[in-house]
């Protein structure tokens, strides 16, 4: 794992040029150009909230809110995850013909969508001040929170980027294990809507990404302390997920050039 | 075999890949399912193997050049990806010390929406410079790539040749200890193509050691310090380039006769090894010829030969025991074709220094670069290769390998 973060930092030129590239090139083309950055995850709230919100009727309050607070952490966790799952299979134009580290490839895409989180996050906190939430002191936690989800992320990512040079059809299952991930993920729903508290639990212990998003529901939303215990079990979670992963891909990545 | 002398140490490296393609292209998680609900786990088939490389050692020396040469599948690419770090070997050990730069394809990971000028900092990324390097050569790539303003387009709208001398622009400017470089020389038209050549020539004159993967034997002969010979897998000789790119093209000469006497060939089945030349040992050592020239009518050597134009070769060789012997001239195209040979019974040889002279009254020959191999040996005795010289042919107004005497005429036409 030290050795996987080590070459990442060794190779940090390529992994900056790559993401920056990835920014671009994702809205070359189009008009309103970077604007989708933050179009994307407010045209899926505004669909959340119509639905939930208005047709059927949530009782939380500051509906939008909660739900764009819980959205783009789990947008920022899916995307990854979604777009990872192909990053070494589809890069064999690179990976057979000039020797780099392997791991850059779903880095990149992790570290495309951290960027593209943290750039909502501007857009969260006018949407607080709008619902009369002013930034609190728990702005701090963003730091942190924000660490173990990217290991956690990272370490995902990972896993199905190296599965998916051996199994192809990976890449098509994912996209239907992460919609059932986002509806077990209390993004459009709270977690006290639960009914008992026993269950509450086990949704976040079955459920790191819940145990996140949970987190920053309470930095954003509820505007309180993040609860610990779940935070710590996410955060060992995540190093030992980043350890088992880096060791997977240490151990695959000798194949992919062959494979891909 | 101390690492200090050498840059690349290859000690009998054998790749293996395994042969998957057999039903379907990859492997699915249904088809693994199936198969683990089956009980056939994991029956892979180990059968399967490919053999890309056998056993191959291989030393290169710091600050030389060699060049890699054998036939389509023999294993050079997959010898240089192991070199680079791509593959690992399965069995054997590749040892590297210096900063490798590998141009196996031109311009990997170039993005066809971006910039000639965005891709060359990408690119340059890749290949191991830093940004500030990058920054830096920027100019310097730029002016060698002779993109005028299309270096602000995006490489998408590049014709192929732009394309390609902008990859090369940055491959070559990445500043590297080794040099691995994979038939990328002919990029471009003749004037790119000195241009590289000039390039190539300075890494070379700088101390840098070059690994060179060509068909063009002739580039072999003229740039290399080293060649190497993969044949089936394995390094079938090692030596300077002018013995072993003969030795080669009296394989492959070897293996087109025997095809066509057999009527399938060695040549046919990609990788397979080129057949052994016969090499009486007796006769090696008494008789050899030790130098060959093409002079033209006046003793001397042009930088061309006139297609029309008188053409003498010369073979000057050593006899050190009496005894009677051939001469033999194959006359082969650039990349080692046979075009046509011709044996002299020089009969009786005393002990000592001698020379044959086989005259054209005219060359013959088509525009281009031709080699000529000369042997001496006993008679029936199939011809050993020891002495080899390449020379130019001018532009004449037909076209092909050869030029036969030959008249025109306008006849009358018939009433």
């Amino acid at each position: 794992m030290i050795r996987n973060l080590r070459e990442l930092y060794q190779y940090r030129a390529l992994l900056w040029a790559l993401t920056v590239r990835e920014l671009r090139a994702r809205y070359r083309a189009s008009v309103l150009g970077f604007l989708w950055t933050f179009l994307n995850p407010t045209l899926s709230m505004a669909v959340y909230v119509f639905v939930f919100g208005w047709l059927m009727e949530s009782d939380t309050a500051r509906f939008p809110y909660f739900v764009f607070s819980g959205l783009i952490p789990w947008i920022y966790f899916s995307s990854s995850v979604g777009a990872g799952t192909s990053a070494v299979s589809e890069r064999r134009d690179l990976l057979t013909k000039v020797r780099f580290p392997a791991q850059v490839l779903p880095a990149t895409v992790v570290l495309t969508n951290a960027i593209n989180f943290l750039l909502s996050i501007p857009l969260l906190v006018l949407l607080g001040v709008v619902y009369g939430q002013w930034p609190t002191w728990h702005f701090v936690f963003i730091v942190p929170l924000l660490l173990v989800q990217t290991l956690f992320t990272l370490a995902i990512t990972y896993v199905v980027s190296a599965m998916n040079v051996a199994f192809r059809d990976l890449q098509h299952i994912m996209g239907n294990i992460l919609q059932l991930g986002f509806f077990l993920t209390p993004v459009i729903w709270r977690i006290e809507q639960v009914k008992t508290l026993e269950q509450q639990q086990l949704v976040v212990l079955l459920n790191p990404v819940a145990a996140l998003v949970e987190a920053w529901h309470d930095i954003f939303f509820r505007q309180r302390v993040p609860a610990a215990m779940p935070l710590a079990v996410v955060t060992v979670l995540s190093l030992v997920m980043m350890w088992l992963a880096s060791t997977l891909f240490e151990h695959r990545r000798e194949e992919f050039a062959e494979l891909i | 075999m101390s690492g200090t002398k050498h840059a690349v140490v290859v000690t009998n490296v054998a790749k293996h890949f395994k042969k998957s393609a057999k039903r379907r292209e990859y492997t699915t998680f249904k088809s693994e399912l199936v198969r683990f609900i089956k009980g056939e786990r994991a029956a892979i088939e180990t059968s399967l193997h490919i053999e890309a490389l056998k056993g191959v050692d291989l030393a290169v020396p710091k600050g030389s050049t060699v060049g890699i040469i054998g036939r389509n599948g023999s294993g050079k690419s997959t010898l240089l990806k192991l070199i680079t770090g791509i593959y690992t070997p399965t069995s054997g050990t590749v040892q590297v010390n210096g900063r490798i730069s590998a141009l196996l394809e031109l311009g990997a990971g170039f993005h066809p929406d971006f910039t000639g000028r965005e891709n060359i900092l990408i690119n340059g990324i890749i290949l191991g410079m830093s940004r500030a390097d990058v920054k830096a050569r920027m100019t310097e790539i730029i002016e060698f790539a002779e993109l005028g303003d299309f270096i602000d387009e995006p490489v998408r709208t590049y014709s192929s040749g732009m394309f390609m001398r902008l990859a090369f622009a940055v491959a070559t400017h990445v500043d590297p200890e080794i040099l691995i470089v994979d038939e990328i020389l002919s990029v471009g038209d003749e004037h790119f193509s000195k241009k590289s050549q000039a390039k190539m020539s300075e890494f070379k004159a700088s101390g840098k050691t070059i690994l060179l993967v060509t068909h063009s034997l002739d580039t072999v002969e003229q740039w290399c310090d080293l060649a190497v010979w993969i044949d089936g897998g394995r390094t079938r000789l090692i030596g300077s380039p002018k013995h072993v790119v003969a030795e080669y093209r009296r394989a492959v000469n070897a293996a087109e006769a025997q095809s066509e006497k057999t009527g399938h060939s060695a040549l046919s089945a990609p990788g397979l090894a080129l057949p052994e030349t016969v090499r009486p040992q007796s006769t090696q050592e008494t008789l050899r010829a030790t130098t060959v020239s093409v002079v033209d009518a006046r003793g001397q050597r042009p930088e061309a030969f006139g297609a029309d134009a008188p053409l003498d070769v010369v073979v000057d060789f050593e006899a050190t025991a009496a005894q009677s012997g051939e001469c033999s001239v194959d006359v082969q195209t650039a990349d080692g074709r046979l075009l046509f040979s011709t044996t002299f019974v020089a009969g009786a040889l005393p002990v000592g220094r001698g020379r044959v002279r086989l005259s054209f009254p005219r060359a013959g020959l088509g525009e281009g670069s031709w080699t000529i191999a000369a042997s001496m040996h006993a008679p029936s005795v199939t011809p050993q290769t020891a002495a080899t010289t390449s020379f130019l042919v001018d532009a004449h107004p037909g076209v092909g390998l050869v030029r036969p005497l030959h008249t025109w005429s306008l006849e009358a036409p018939a009433r």
